[in-house]
Order: C-alpha cells, then sequence, then structure tokens
C-alpha cells in the first residue's frame, strides 16, 4: 500500500524557463531531496535552480531547501522564490 | 602651505593640534587627534551626531573650522563619564535601551547635557524640540525622551 | 534540531522578557565603540570616488594621467581594474544577485545609470589631495536621454537602460527590448468569478515616491589588502559574510583570501546587506600596498546607494454587503534603479496575506531606471503595497459603512487559511493584533475638528537561514557567546539572554561578542529579522551541547553513568535513572564554575559549536492605530497619537522589542509625510541632504504605544518570531486612512506632504 504522493507547486515564474509552464506535480517522495531529483530527472537543471534560488514552505511552514527535510505522505510542498529582508 | 598649530581645552586637559585652514573641528579630532567618539553623519550641520561644545556652546562639530578652536575649551563625548562613573544621563540611555545602533547617542548625549546644565526641569515638549537638531533613525525618539525625563529627574534629587 | 517551546505557562523563565543592560552598552555611550569609519592602520591612505553628473550615458573615455600624476596620489582605478563577471543570475529571485550587474554598480563600465554612479577612485595621502585629484580625472561623456519614474520607464518609447533587457517572466518572450527586467504573477481561485459575485467594488491607483532607508552613519571601511594575496576590511555592513562573498567575486579572489571584521553599524535596515565601497578600498588598496580608508559623504549616500522603490499600483477589492472580501486584484509596478531587483515579488506576496480571500490575483513588474539600484528596506515591497492594499481597504470598509478594524477581523487569515502564493498559513497572530486594538480605551475616545483616525494591517515573511554560534566556558564559570550577526539593535544582549537562561546563569556570567569571518561558520545577514530567530537558535543549540558536555564531566567527577548526570538551574545534579531521574541526594550539585575548575582533568577546555540553517519561521502581522490633526490652512499633519500592535512571538528583551516597533512606525510616517526624492528635469537629485530629505525628528513625533502580542512559534525554543520589519509595514496606511478621517479627501500618493495635502483640500476629491 503506497503513501499519498506529496502535491509539489512551483510558483516562481522562472520555473516556466525549465518546465514549459508545467507547475504542479504528484511525487513519491519521503525527502525533499527525492523531489528535487524527481524534478531534475524530468527537466534537467531545474534542480538547481530549486536548490539556489527557491525557499520552500512544506505544509505551510518555509524552510531554506535542504535535502534533509522529512516529508509526510499527501504533504503540500510550494516552492517559492527566496525571501530577502532589510 | 603651513599649517596652522592651535592651543585649546579638550574635556578639561590642554591639548595642541596641526591642522589645514578648511579642516573642520570634527575632522580634528576624528582624524587628528584620534576621538571617533563624535560621529560624522552628513558633513553639513543637518543631523547632529558631530554635536561637542564649544565654551559650552552646543554646535555641530562640522560647521567649525578647527582653527575657530583656538583658546576655546571643547567638550566631547569622551570626556562626558568621570572617570569610571557614567553621567546620569548616560547610565539612564543604557537603562531605558535608548540606543539601537548606538551612532546617534554620543551627539544625543551631548546636546541632552547641554539642555539640562539650562533647563534642569524641562517638560516633554521642551525636550523634544532641544532635540530636533539631533536625528536618530533606529529609534523613534521615545526611549531617548524617557531617558532624558528620568536623567534630569536624577539629577534634580527627585 | 528538535526545537521544545518553553511557554510561560510550562516553566517559568528566569532571564528571557527581563530588561537587562546590553553588553555593548558602555562603549556606546562614551564613545568607545568603534563604527566602520573610527579605524585607522598606520600608513593609511584616504580613498575617494568620483561619480557621475549625469543620469543616463555612455561613457567614451576616461583620462587618468592628470591624477595619477598628483603627488600624494597613490594608486588610481576604474572598471578595468576588476576582472569582468559572467551575466548570470544566481541566488534569490528577488535580489537577483548578477555580478555583471554587481559590477558595474560598484564601478561603472560601458555607461553610467544614475547621477552619482562611480566612474573611478584615487587613494591619496590625504582627505583634501584625494579630492583634488578626482578633479583632474577626466571623463568623457555621450550625455543620453534618461528617465525615471516607473510609469514613464515603462512607456513603449523610454529611453533603454539595457538595449537587450528582454522581460522575464512573458511566455513567449517578448520580441523587443524594454526596461522591464521581470514580470510575476500569482493567482489563487477565480477572480473573474469572485468579482461577478461582489456588492461592491472598489479600485483605487496609488503613487509612491522613492524613499532612503537613512541610516545616519554613512558606508565607510577600511582595507588592507596586500600584493600576497590576502586583505582585511573593517566595514559597516548588516553582514560581514556577504560582504566578504561580494568583495572576494568582484576582486577575483578565494573568499577564504579575505577576512572581515565586524565593525559596530550605524544603522543598515536592509540597505547595508550590500556593498559600495569595499571591493573599491580594497582594489586602491591592493594597488597601492597601502590600507585605504573609505567613507561615503552624505550627498553621495543619497546619491550613490540604494533607495527603496517608488512605484505606481493598482488595488481593486470586491466585497458581499455583509463585509466578506470576495476578490481582490493587485498591480504594482516598482523601480528597480539602475539594475533589476526590486522588490516587487515580496509586495505581491505580501500585499493581501493577512486577509482570508478565495480569489486574488497579484502582479508585479520590475522596472529599471535611471536612479540608484534599489537596496532592501525594512521588510522590503511590503510597506509600499500594503499602503494601497489598506488603503483601499479602508475606503471598501466605509463604503458599505462597516467599522475598519471589525473588517479586517471578518477576513482575517488564520492558520490554514490560503495564501495567495500557494501555501495555506502555518501561524497566526494577526487577529490578537487587530484585537488588541479593538480592545485599546484610545480606539472609542472622541476627536475634534480637523483630527482622524486611522487603522491599517500589514504582513512580512521573516526569515530564517544560516547561523551559526560557539560558546566557550571560560576557566571560572563564565561564558562567552560568539556569533557571526553584526549588532545592529541589541542582539547581543537578546543573545546572552538565550545562553544565559538555557545555561541557567545570570545573565551577567555570559557576554556575547560578534566574531570575525574567520573565527565563526558562515552566517546570513542582520536582516529579515532574523537574527533572535536563527541565530538564537543557533546559541541555544550550542548551549544545550555545553550542558550535555558538563553533565559528561560531572559523571565523570562522581565516577557514575552518563544517564544519571542532568542540568538543572545552572548546576549538574546526581540523579537515578531508573528511578523516574530522582534525585539522589548523594553528590553536591556541580555549578558551571566547579565543573570548569576541573576541566583540565575531566578532558580539557568545554566549548561547543552549531550550525543552523534555519526554517520554521513564523512570519509577522502588525495593526496599527494613528490619529492625525490636519491644519486646513497649511496641509500640514501633525500624529496625535499612533499605537502598533504585534505579534512577536516572544520578546526575549522587551525593551529592544519595543525600541524595533517603535523605529520601524516612525521610519513609516517619515515615509508617509514627507520623505521623497525629487529630481530635476536632468535626473539630478535635487534634495541629497538631511535638510531637504526630511525624515521624521523628536518634535514631529507624540509618544509611539507598543503592544506586543506574543503568540509563541512552537518551531523556536524560546517562540521568537522576528520582530524588526512588519511594524513599518500598515504605517503609510494608517497615516493616510487617519487623514481621510480628518478632512474627508483621501491621499493615494505619497509623501502626503502639505502642498499635496491643500491640493487634495482644494479639489474636493472624497475619500
Amino acid at each position: 500500500m503506497a503513501d499519498a504522493p506529496a502535491r509539489v507547486v512551483l510558483i516562481s515564474s522562472l520555473c516556466g524557463h525549465y518546465t514549459g509552464g508545467a507547475k504542479e506535480f504528484e511525487i513519491e517522495a519521503q525527502t525533499l531531496y527525492d523531489v528535487i531529483r524527481e524534478l531534475d530527472a524530468r527537466y534537467p537543471g531545474l534542480g538547481e535552480h530549486l536548490e539556489d534560488e527557491t525557499s520552500v514552505a512544506i505544509d505551510g511552514e518555509i524552510h531554506e531547501v535542504g535535502y534533509y527535510h522529512q516529508l509526510r505522505p499527501g504533504c503540500e510542498i510550494f516552492f517559492i522564490p527566496k525571501i530577502e529582508g532589510g | 602651505m603651513a599649517k596652522h598649530h592651535i592651543s585649546a581645552t579638550l574635556n578639561g586637559n590642554a591639548v595642541e593640534y596641526l591642522c589645514e585652514t578648511q579642516q573642520t573641528l570634527l575632522e580634528v579630532l576624528r582624524d587628528e587627534l584620534h576621538l571617533t567618539g563624535t560621529k560624522e553623519g552628513c558633513g553639513t550641520g543637518d543631523c547632529g551626531a558631530c554635536s561637542v561644545t564649544v565654551d559650552a556652546r552646543l554646535v555641530c562639530s562640522c560647521l567649525v573650522l578647527a582653527v575657530e578652536a583656538q583658546g576655546k575649551s571643547i567638550q566631547t563625548i569622551e570626556g562626558m563619564a568621570a572617570g569610571e562613573h557614567l553621567h546620569p544621563l548616560q547610565r539612564k540611555f543604557l537603562e531605558h535601551a535608548a540606543l539601537q545602533c548606538g551612532v546617534c547617542t554620543p551627539g544625543i548625549l551631548i546636546a541632552a547635557r547641554s539642555l539640562l546644565e539650562r533647563n534642569p526641569d524641562p517638560t516633554e515638549e521642551e525636550v523634544r524640540f532641544w532635540l530636533a537638531g539631533n536625528l536618530c533613525r533606529c529609534t523613534g525618539y521615545n526611549k531617548i525622551v524617557d531617558a532624558v525625563l528620568d536623567a534630569a529627574r536624577e539629577m534634580r534629587g527627585n | 534540531m528538535d526545537a521544545k517551546t518553553i511557554a510561560p505557562d510550562q516553566k517559568a523563565l528566569k532571564v528571557v522578557g527581563t530588561r537587562p543592560v546590553r553588553p555593548d552598552g558602555a562603549p556606546k555611550v562614551t564613545g568607545l565603540a568603534r563604527y566602520g569609519a573610527d579605524f585607522s592602520l598606520p600608513g593609511m591612505l584616504w580613498g575617494d570616488i568620483l561619480r557621475s553628473p549625469h543620469a543616463h550615458a555612455r561613457i567614451r573615455s576616461i583620462d587618468t594621467s592628470k591624477a595619477r600624476a598628483l603627488p600624494g596620489v597613490k594608486a588610481v582605478i576604474t572598471a578595468a581594474d576588476f576582472p569582468e563577471q559572467k551575466y548570470e543570475f544566481v541566488g534569490p529571485e528577488r535580489v537577483a544577485i548578477n555580478y555583471w550587474h554587481m559590477t558595474r554598480n560598484v564601478m561603472a563600465r560601458e555607461k553610467v545609470l544614475y547621477e552619482g554612479h562611480a566612474v573611478a577612485a584615487v587613494a591619496a595621502v590625504s582627505r583634501a589631495v584625494a579630492a583634488a585629484a578626482l578633479r583632474l580625472i577626466a571623463v568623457d561623456y555621450e550625455v543620453l536621454p534618461h528617465v525615471i519614474d516607473v510609469d514613464a520607464a515603462m512607456a513603449p518609447d523610454a529611453p533603454l537602460l539595457f538595449e537587450d533587457m528582454i522581460t522575464r517572466g512573458i511566455e513567449p518572450a517578448p520580441d523587443k527590448p524594454s526596461n522591464i527586467s521581470k514580470r510575476v504573477e500569482l493567482n489563487l481561485g477565480d477572480i473573474e468569478a469572485g468579482f461577478a459575485a461582489a456588492d461592491e467594488i472598489v479600485e483605487m491607483n496609488f503613487k509612491t515616491a522613492p524613499v532612503h532607508q537613512g541610516y545616519i552613519e554613512p558606508h565607510a571601511c577600511l582595507a588592507r589588502f596586500d600584493s600576497g594575496g590576502q586583505g582585511e576590511l573593517w566595514s559597516a555592513s548588516q553582514g560581514h559574510f556577504v560582504v566578504r562573498a561580494y568583495t572576494a567575486q568582484l576582486l577575483g579572489m578565494n573568499i577564504g583570501d579575505v577576512l572581515v571584521h565586524p565593525a559596530e553599524i550605524g544603522g543598515g535596515f536592509g540597505g547595508k546587506t550590500v556593498i559600495y565601497v569595499e571591493p573599491v578600498a580594497a582594489a586602491l588598496s591592493r594597488k597601492s600596498g597601502h590600507p585605504v580608508k573609505i567613507m561615503m559623504s552624505r550627498e553621495d549616500v543619497f546619491k550613490a546607494t540604494g533607495p527603496t522603490s517608488g512605484s505606481s499600483m493598482t488595488v481593486r477589492i470586491g466585497v458581499k454587503k455583509d463585509g466578506k472580501i470576495v476578490a481582490a486584484d493587485g498591480l504594482f509596478k516598482f523601480q528597480a534603479g539602475a539594475f533589476p531587483g526590486s522588490p516587487v515579488m515580496n509586495a505581491t506576496m505580501c500585499g493581501f496575506a493577512p486577509y482570508n480571500i478565495a480569489n486574488v490575483r497579484s502582479v508585479g513588474y520590475d522596472v529599471v531606471s535611471n536612479r540608484p539600484k534599489s537596496a532592501a528596506y525594512r521588510a522590503p515591497g511590503s510597506p509600499i503595497s500594503a499602503f494601497a492594499v489598506e488603503s483601499t481597504m479602508d475606503a471598501v470598509a466605509v463604503r458599505i459603512g462597516m467599522d475598519p478594524l471589525k473588517f479586517r477581523l471578518a477576513n482575517a487569515s488564520r492558520t490554514g487559511t490560503p495564501t495567495a502564493w500557494g501555501p495555506k498559513h502555518a501561524h497566526e497572530g494577526y487577529a490578537e493584533t487587530l484585537q488588541a486594538l479593538l480592545d485599546h480605551p484610545a480606539y472609542q475616545a472622541p476627536l475634534a475638528k480637523n483630527q482622524g483616525r486611522g487603522v491599517a494591517s500589514g504582513f512580512w515573511f521573516n526569515n530564517g537561514g544560516e547561523s551559526c554560534a560557539t560558546v566557550h566556558v571560560n576557566e571560572d564559570g563564565t561564558v562567552v557567546v560568539a556569533t557571526g550577526s553584526m549588532d545592529i539593535g541589541g542582539s547581543r544582549a537578546s543573545m546572552a539572554i538565550m545562553a544565559a537562561e538555557t545555561l541557567g546563569i545570570a545573565y551577567d556570567r555570559v557576554r556575547a561578542i560578534v566574531a570575525d569571518t574567520a573565527s565563526i561558520g558562515y552566517t546570513h545577514v542582520t536582516g529579515g529579522s532574523r537574527v533572535t530567530f536563527a541565530t538564537g537558535m543557533a546559541v541555544v543549540e550550542a548551549c544545550r551541547k555545553v550542558t550535555a558536555e558538563l553533565c559528561a564531566r560531572a559523571a565523570m567527577i562522581w565516577k557514575v553513568d552518563r544517564e544519571d548526570a542532568v542540568w538543572e538551574d545552572g548546576c549538574a545534579r546526581h540523579v537515578d535513572k531508573n528511578d523516574k531521574g530522582k534525585s539522589t541526594g548523594k553528590f553536591e550539585p556541580l555549578s558551571l564554575k566547579a565543573i570548569a575548575a576541573k576541566r583540565a582533568v575531566t578532558g580539557g577546555p568545554i566549548v561547543a559549536e552549531a550550525a543552523v540553517n534555519a526554517g520554521g519561521a513564523a512570519p509577522g502581522f502588525a495593526s496599527e492605530l494613528c490619529e492625525v490633526e490636519v491644519d486646513p490652512e497649511t496641509g500640514s499633519v501633525k500624529v496625535l497619537r499612533f499605537i502598533v500592535a504585534q505579534d512577536v512571538g516572544r520578546a526575549i528583551h522587551p525593551s529592544y522589542v519595543e525600541g524595533q516597533l517603535q523605529g520601524g512606525v516612525v521610519q513609516g510616517i517619515g515615509w508617509a509625510l514627507n520623505e521623497e526624492y525629487i529630481y530635476d528635469d536632468a535626473g539630478r537629485l535635487l534634495n541629497a541632504g538631511f535638510l531637504d530629505y526630511r525624515i521624521p525628528v523628536a518634535s514631529d513625533l507624540p509618544m509611539i504605544e507598543t503592544i506586543m502580542v506574543e503568540v509563541p512559534n512552537p518551531n523556536h525554543p524560546f517562540g521568537v518570531k522576528g520582530a524588526g520589519e512588519v511594524n513599518i509595514v500598515p504605517t503609510m496606511a494608517a497615516v493616510a486612512n487617519a487623514i481621510n478621517h480628518a478632512i474627508g479627501r483621501r491621499l493615494t500618493e505619497l509623501p502626503m506632504s502639505p502642498p499635496k495635502v491643500l491640493a487634495a483640500l482644494d479639489s474636493g476629491a472624497k475619500g
């Protein structure tokens, strides 16, 4: 019995450069590493963009992008542009 | 062009320095006498960060030529404490958290002391108007005013 | 790391929430603290920078021969002395770090793009000789037409800053270049359907002028770079690791060969998270073989360092008669300045974030124009979009006859509310700030003629990110906490408080310092309201490692199992792990001092380091109430009362948190009423000084009342939420709404200076 996949959304308009406009995905993953690797496999170069230029909201909590984030089944992941304050 | 030789009193001590005609007192304090407590915020007399007193008169040292200090008595922030004992204003600024970055603080302390020497029991409005020439960008002035009024209270013995 | 919340009702906090004197206090009130301009080295030269008098021009040639020949001049540099950088965007989309742009901003290459743009620099034996040398540098400019206003820069026939700029974020890409660097769009639900269902729709247009962060300390640094390939910098910045990285990149050096010392900093507000003078001083120092000091003049600070964006905005809000907001649409056009990178993305994300709205669209444009490159300014972008959104919200509340606070409360976001950018809110605290104002006695107090009361709210993200902390136990049991976070507003006190609380010792047994880039691990900037949160987390984690080590030493001293020693109330205590950890009474508790005295025989010095990439920062919410009196003769606006209610999570040092709230509000008041960049027809700044760029002074203001709402963040060991920025977000709208309620006129252009207020009174434009 498979766990529910994560719902992954890319909201940065720069991601369209890699995905041709596709924004929402369902990805089987236990960690954020799995998500990034899967997206990079589908869209080469997207992985590095996500690592360097985005932050990630996992079930609403905002984190720096890190391989180590554990994901619960069916969680919601949004890659958002990095926010820099002042 | 030969430099001018100036003799003055600085924080109660005799001091001598050489300066060029166009150098300001602020420049000499910081660059020749190495007293960097007085700050340059604008160089045009608009921010008060360079406040010192010359013969007990509150001035912007960026608007005073170094040659003008000849024979005069200058007080800077470095002379405000008495040895290891802070002036009540300095203590109250720390207690009230009346500084955040602290760069305007020396000028404001000099200006506030000048006020309290003239008016030991100022109202909040009087404090605000006296300090209107000292810009602070961090605190919004709230805790500065609180600290000055509290120091005045202590100095009056209330 | 596994963070536990220590909530007030779970455990009494002894140090957190108290108001001790900051450790760097005495040097700051006695003039001994050393800021960026306060350092000197023997043999030091003075650097000075030649700046463009034109807003837009091609550089045909630069002749430095006469300057180089002037006695006392030891080095002259231009862009030719810096390596070229690759054109690529790396790093955060909003900040758009592109070193190709950055090196050109630090020193112009093909073109000058704003009045004040650096074109050359000299190092000389005195300030006077350096200034004379600049006058001898001959630059041949081909002056070009310029454009500054954001709408003008977007017009089809506008002069182009970059002939090859094709707007990113539009598919398919445009076939003609323009000044629009980027377009962003966020969507939630279906706004057409939402507006179709609305009973009332309000649409308004807004314009804001660029404003400067206004830190009292100009940029300054001292550089000592040698022919051996290494260098040191003493610099006034919000992040010495960022200074190191950017300087190394721009000089073509390894990061490890540059050491940056953290000087005290005289204000930043975001404007010192970028660099201007450091690479120039470093290059001059390397070329001359001497240390070089550069201090920017106040005029150059205004002309050549980034103010925030000016903007042109349209907001449309649809609402049901009962007060439910059904649709919101925002268009935000921001000046980026000479190079791309305005905070428009932040603005689109923050504007509607306090609200639960099913249908939202938010569009942003990043537009280059001939003024300095914009730099971050306290919650970058959010105060600007909030001015538009919160003014429109006020107009909507008036339209449906609803109290403005209750209107916001009826639509307030809470945990689980979707945001316009996608994720659901994971934290709340907004409703509590509204309630705090509703409950305040001032809210119902009567007002006199020409007086008005306005309210507004705001949202800001608050950052997490990378921070390091090192904790050492000294031989006498006192503790040093070193972090990599520049201290702008008293954060060393907060670090010491959190360390003292975690270790269970008195505040004055802990000293917090800021370490240089070689002495501690990478730490991101002091900005984004991140230090108490992220660096605090690193401090707590390092302290926990220390207490674990102290217990191990105690177990060794007592010759018991490691698990039988626990740390409690500042001491190692012997417990029985097999009996629910009950105290055995067999050994006297061992204090830090006692264990430190035995450190050598138990293994050596007791130290710990922690590094975090902190996540789970909770955003900030603030609601503000402003009362003004307008003088109908002069148009002058006097602020009579101001109350700011902000969710701070937990106030580690309440005085410094209050100070952030008060400081941000006062910057917002200046932004609302006075501050703006005023240009002449040639694109030159007319008010490049504090006399005519009028920031609030003490006599302008009442006491700013603060209400610190505490809804702890469970992701931080002490419940901290960033507190430094969100307080500026609602302020301009609160003032505008107050003016509207005072005189029945709604001003939609910032600043709301006396001529604009008078014009509004004369025109009869109703609110």
